[in-house]
């Protein structure tokens, strides 16, 4: 089991600094008509991209400064369907928060070979169940909306991540930063009413991982692309 | 014991060791690496003190470069790097400087220098008195080969045994524990073999002459003491790999089954110990593992086992099919791992 680790900071103070420039875009383009919605619910699924999780060789020490290599193994996981669930609260037509938590199953594959007796290579993997819960800041960018309710956003955040080994006997922890931007398209939009809008998103986000199953001691980046259902109220 | 590394381990010790080699018996239970054990009315008892601190006494002989001061410090620097373990609960205490030698049954356990010439391969080796009812280990000694040079040197000597390292090996064994074969080695041309590179102090065949590597324990031998001495919270703080090698579906004995964990690069290995193939490897960090399976090939199998034919060889390297998770505290999904005929 992996302690939460620390060191994300220069990321996201770099992502700061992004949304404080898309916030000061001047609004020069058309806004939508969209009613101002307080609070908004979303479920969806999508793509988590695979990432490389390091390799490492099973070094014996030797007479010599080098070891000698017994053999080497190579590990990522595999990309995997996800399942998500957020909430969100708008605090204006531009800015709102969400916090939402992301299913996922992936394969953990750990390709061995170089083996110093000659043994076949071999790729063997374990399946991994994965939570993250985190929270992201969303710029919706008027400016750049298409048509009366088609609207762009722009968003980060950062969150927890929650790793199960095969078995779930073994929880490994870390932590998600992402950014990334998307789409919503209002299906639907109202001024009474409890529901007052619905519509899809998709969004596409970059996830760096910090800990959880690493075999290297750096961030791996994850790609992502998620398509969801909305409702405003 | 534990052999120079450039020729074959010698066998004629049998006599001088014959209470260690006799306790290197096939367990039917015993866990990982290789603990002494013993049969009694065909229960296998694992040999360990059971009385702490465990005092030694270090011989007065002197050896070419090494004063008995030099030797008693030694000494109490390896006894030390065991104390050190964390999830172990072994503790020593120097009782003294003896006139009395290593090997004679006085009820002492003596640590020294003796001049065995004859024994050409034979760095150091330990022997034991043991409670045969109960495995209790009562006395313990070591020997190291004056025939040999020797140094303590803080950086070695590159045309001396480094007997810091030698003491922690032999140590390993007053313990309790045995061989380890977590090690790459080839024969040379003119007899013997080389060390191409260990991953435990408790391999049997030293890294070589000047190399002060094996002062300090590897993951093997880290869990192989705790397991055997283990601290409260080191069996719920680790796990354990267990399952079967198997051959056309039947067990074999002898097999060296090597848990890898890539998160920390930590090789800790064990032993099909039973006919069923059956073997256990405590101490395992929480994580994943690669599980590799190999023949016993890299030392003389007599080295590990006082019954050698039992042990089968005639196998190739082979990797289980699954990553395997060690659980806190408990052993993981059962592994069975079959391997192929050379």
């Amino acid at each position: 089991m992996k302690a939460v680790r620390r060191g994300g900071g220069a990321a996201v103070r770099g992502w700061g600094v992004g949304i404080v420039l898309l916030v000061a875009v001047p609004a020069t383009a058309q806004t939508p008509v969209l009613p101002v919605a307080r609070f908004e619910i979303d479920a969806g699924g999508g793509w988590l991209g695979g990432a490389r999780l390091g390799a490492r060789d099973a070094d014996l020490r030797a007479a010599a400064p080098a070891p000698f290599r017994l053999f080497s193994v190579d590990s990522r996981f595999e990309a995997a369907p996800t399942l998500h669930v957020k909430a969100g609260v708008a605090f204006s037509r531009r800015l709102g928060v969400e916090a939402g938590i992301t299913l996922s199953h992936p394969e953990l594959r750990a390709s061995v070979s170089n083996d110093a007796e000659a043994a076949p290579p071999i790729t063997i993997a374990e399946r991994i169940d994965q939570y993250s819960v985190d929270a992201s800041v969303i710029v919706m960018i008027g400016e750049l909306a298409i048509g009366r309710r088609t609207v762009p956003f722009v968003a980060a955040g950062l969150g927890y991540l929650r790793q199960l080994h095969e078995g779930r006997t073994v929880v490994e922890e870390g932590r998600v930063f992402q950014a990334g931007g998307g789409i919503k398209h209002w299906l639907m939009a109202r001024d009474q009413g409890f529901i007052s809008g619905a519509g899809l998103r998709v969004d596409a986000r970059l996830y760096l991982v910090s800990g959880g199953i690493a075999f290297e001691d750096r961030p791996r980046p994850h790609g992502a692309v998620s398509g969801s259902v909305f409702l405003t109220f | 014991m534990r052999t120079a590394p450039w020729r074959a381990p010698w066998k004629a010790l049998r006599t001088a060791l014959l209470a260690c080699l006799a306790v290197a018996v096939l367990s039917q239970d015993a866990h990982a690496y290789l603990h002494f054990t013993t049969t009694v009315r065909g229960e296998a008892r694992v040999l360990k003190w059971q009385r702490a601190p465990v005092r030694w006494f270090a011989g007065d002989r002197a050896a070419a470069g090494v004063s008995a001061s030099d030797f008693q410090a030694a000494m109490a620097r390896a006894f030390a790097t065991w104390e050190a373990v964390p999830g172990a609960s072994v503790a020593f205490q120097f009782g003294g400087v003896t006139g009395a030698q290593p090997f004679d049954e006085d009820g002492i356990s003596v640590l020294g220098f003796q001049d065995h010439p004859e024994m050409e391969r034979v760095l150091g080796a330990t022997g034991f008195l043991i409670d045969t009812l109960t495995g209790e280990i009562v006395e313990s000694d070591i020997f190291f080969n004056s025939a040999f040079l020797w140094s303590t040197a803080a950086q070695g000597d590159a045309t001396r045994f480094d007997l810091e390292s030698v003491a922690v090996h032999e140590i390993g064994h007053f313990i309790g524990l045995g061989h380890s074969a977590i090690g790459e080695t080839e024969m040379r041309p003119e007899g013997g073999r080389r060390v191409l590179g260990s991953a435990a102090v408790m391999f049997p065949i030293a890294l070589g002459r000047g190399i002060t590597r094996d002062r300090e324990l590897q993951p093997d031998d880290i869990a192989g003491v705790s397991d055997l001495y283990p601290e409260p919270g080191f069996r719920a703080g680790t796990g354990v790999a267990g399952g079967r090698v198997t051959r056309n579906g039947s067990g074999i004995v002898g097999a060296h089954v090597v848990a890898f964990n890539p998160a920390t690069g930590a090789l800790i290995a064990g032993f099909t110990l039973n006919n069923d193939g059956e073997f256990q490897i405590a101490g395992l960090a929480p994580g994943a593992y690669v599980i590799r399976v190999e023949p016993l090939d890299d030392a003389d199998v007599d080295s590990f086992f006082s019954r050698p034919a039992a042990i089968d060889v005639g196998f190739l390297v082979t990797f289980h099919n699954r990553l395997f998770v060690a659980p806190a505290g408990g052993a993981g999904e059962r592994v069975t791992v079959a391997v192929r005929p050379k």
